[in-house]
């Protein structure tokens, strides 16, 4: 789920920090990718009459079909994608999971009456709601990964706190994934809808953490205490503390600890036994990979083991299978085109807004915030 | 309020000319020293800096800085109206949100004036180091041209490599390859058509033709222009301006990948 509401507070204090770009825009960049997360996308979007694509077998392919193309696309655009596997996750997450698997079985539910009632557009709905991410597809994934030539990684814990280390480190560029929450990990980058289809011509969204922590004048610490308090996935939230409130509370006291000093206790009940302290511990030190253990090569497709696996086994289509190969061999020959901000860095930025033209910018801030990317629900 | 006047209107077309094609809007900053622009094209690969100096213009002025937020295809369509002999004015006012261009005929029979929004433009300004290049080369404007467009036909990069005897250019691609080499030639009469190669250490280095061919577009704007380089780090190609400026193009180059990534 990431962090509740975190994308519309971005777009309404700090809209400068998103900047929408076409994809070809991103050559040359190196980008981690939050494997779970896409898989769990494609298991959704990349399906005919409303059933995920299967082999003659019956055995599930969408995500096979989502990992192949999509990673061509960018691979055609000159973007190197890293891939990131979810480890097991935190303890502290598994309130938000029996939460999820609560949800599962509601909708298994509704899924079984639509069916006896025999609404299609229903049973379609319920049965996206019960899609899940295997084991078996994450190492399918990883399987035509490693044919590709891709290099993936396997975090310890959470694939974003992973994404946002090696951020940090200079591995890559930026974290590629719709969970807000890479940001409060510490991605200094953010990517949205980079795994999209070429065909939903979705500009990707560029978030910059440190043009959000300057737009809500907030430290990184402070703002770790802010997507606490918004709603993440290892605790509750207080209730009845809106995003706007929220703001507004870390803004004046500027940590958890003084909120809860200042608060009306008898407004807002705060949750008992609220870990708030682990949480931002879990954010801030989260348990990944080092530097040093991670090592990210870009190799030679194995074509013929990649026919075999894609086109003997999933029963993909043995032509288009040998053109990707073709694409992912001319992407790794030749040179690459070298950015100029990669030479020259930036020393100012100069806006040439007026102030006759506020009114509208407000407008398509308000625009920006909706239409969030929901997941597990 | 921002005015300035150029005799010599031509001068202001041709220079639209060379960035429109690359920059589809550019944010001009005027101070009391003159006009400049400062802007990356989209795919953040090439960078325009222009310079026109408040001497070239007569009158210039220039009360309080201003940065003016342009959408250079709409301009350069409105110069297009303009005579090549026609005296070109900018004026901009302190408040306001457009840019008003006036064109006079020589003989001042004829003035046509055109308005034109401004826009709101974000731009990040790049610091460009100073720069010691290991080769500095000056070739005839219209020579780097054709070299530029005929190589093209033969592939995608050029490969720009430059010892004490000359400088060399290649391509290659599907139907073949082709080299292009030019001799240091400073002894000829006519200073327009000379080659000369300034060299500390010899380098070579790969750069996409499509981009040389949108800096070429300058070619009007110089007899002369002069190319930059050192290993590893952006080609320079410089244009003057007459007396009043210049106009220059970075590129960053291609890169051979190392085996690892």
């Amino acid at each position: 789920m990431g962090i509740q509401g975190l994308s519309k507070v971005i777009g309404d204090y700090a809209p400068s920090a998103v900047k929408e770009n076409e994809i070809k825009n991103f050559f040359g960049r190196k980008v981690a990718i939050d494997a779970s997360m896409c898989i769990y996308q494609f298991l959704i979007a990349v399906r005919q009459e409303g059933n995920m694509l299967t082999n003659a077998d019956g055995e599930t392919t969408s995500h096979l079909m989502g990992i192949f193309y999509r990673t061509l696309r960018m691979i055609d655009h000159g973007i190197k994608p890293v891939y990131v596997f979810d480890g097991k996750p935190p303890d502290m997450k598994s309130g938000e999971l029996s939460k999820r698997a609560g949800r599962r079985e509601e909708a298994q539910k509704a899924l079984e009456k639509a069916e006896e009632a025999g609404e299609a557009e229903n049973v379609e709905k319920f049965s996206k709601r019960l899609v899940k991410v295997t084991k078996e597809h994450n190492e399918e994934c990883k399987q035509l990964l490693g044919l590709m030539g891709i290099p993936f990684v396997e975090a310890p814990c959470e694939a974003e706190a992973q994404c946002a280390s090696l951020v940090k480190g200079g591995h890559v560029y930026a974290t590629g994934t719709e969970d807000m929450d890479a940001l409060t990990f510490g991605s200094t980058v953010l990517l949205r809808h980079l795994t999209f289809s070429e065909a939903r011509k979705m500009p990707i969204k560029e978030f910059s953490l440190e043009k959000v922590l300057a737009g809500l004048e907030l430290s990184y610490e402070e703002f770790i205490d802010l997507c606490i308090l918004l709603g993440c996935d290892y605790c509750d939230s207080i209730r009845g503390i809106g995003p706007k409130r929220a703001v507004d509370l870390i803004k004046q006291h500027r940590s958890i600890e003084a909120v809860l000093k200042n608060i009306d206790t008898k407004k807002y009940t705060i949750p008992e036994d609220w870990p708030f302290e682990q949480a931002r511990e879990l954010f801030k030190q989260p348990d990944v990979l080092k530097d040093s253990e991670v090592e990210l090569k870009w190799t030679e497709p194995k074509e013929e083991e990649l026919i075999k696996f894609m086109v003997e086994e999933k029963g993909f289509n043995e032509d288009r299978i040998r053109n990707g190969c073709k694409k992912l061999q001319k992407a790794r020959h030749g040179s690459t085109q070298g950015r100029l901000d990669s030479f020259f860095k930036v020393t100012s930025t100069t806006s040439t807004k007026r102030k006759s033209t506020e009114g509208t910018k407000g407008g398509a801030t308000k625009k920006k915030a909706k239409g969030g990317f929901k997941r597990g629900r | 309020m921002f005015e300035a006047r150029l005799a010599q209107g031509t001068l202001l077309k041709k220079v639209l000319e060379a960035i429109k094609d690359l920059l589809n809007e550019a944010t001009w900053d005027c101070n009391e020293n003159g006009m400049s622009l400062q802007a990356m094209d989209s795919s953040h690969v090439s960078l325009v800096s222009l310079t026109l100096n408040a001497e070239g213009f007569e009158p210039y002025r220039c009360d309080r800085n201003c940065s003016l937020g342009i959408n250079l295809a709409s301009m350069s369509k409105i110069f297009k109206c303009a005579s090549n002999e026609d005296s070109i004015t900018i004026k901009a006012g302190d408040e306001g949100d457009t840019i008003t261009y006036v064109f006079e005929s020589p003989n001042g029979d004829k003035v046509s004036d055109y308005e034109m929004k401004l826009m709101d433009i974000e731009t990040d300004h790049l610091g460009i180091p100073d720069t010691t290049y290991s080769c500095v080369v000056k070739l005839p404007a219209a020579e780097f041209q054709r070299i530029c467009r005929d190589l093209s036909q033969i592939g995608e990069s050029v490969t720009i490599c430059c010892t004490k005897d000359g400088v060399r250019f290649s391509a290659s691609g599907d139907l073949g390859s082709g080299n292009i080499k030019l001799a240091q030639n400073a002894n000829v009469d006519k200073e327009d058509e000379a080659v000369t190669i300034e060299m500390q250490e010899a380098c070579t280095l790969t750069f996409a033709l499509r981009y040389l061919n949108f800096f070429c577009k300058a070619t009007p704007l110089s007899p002369q222009v002069t190319l930059s380089m050192s290993n590893e780090v952006p080609l320079v190609v410089e244009y003057k301006i007459g007396e009043m400026g210049h106009v220059r193009y970075y590129l960053a180059p291609k890169i051979e990948d190392e085996a690892d990534s």
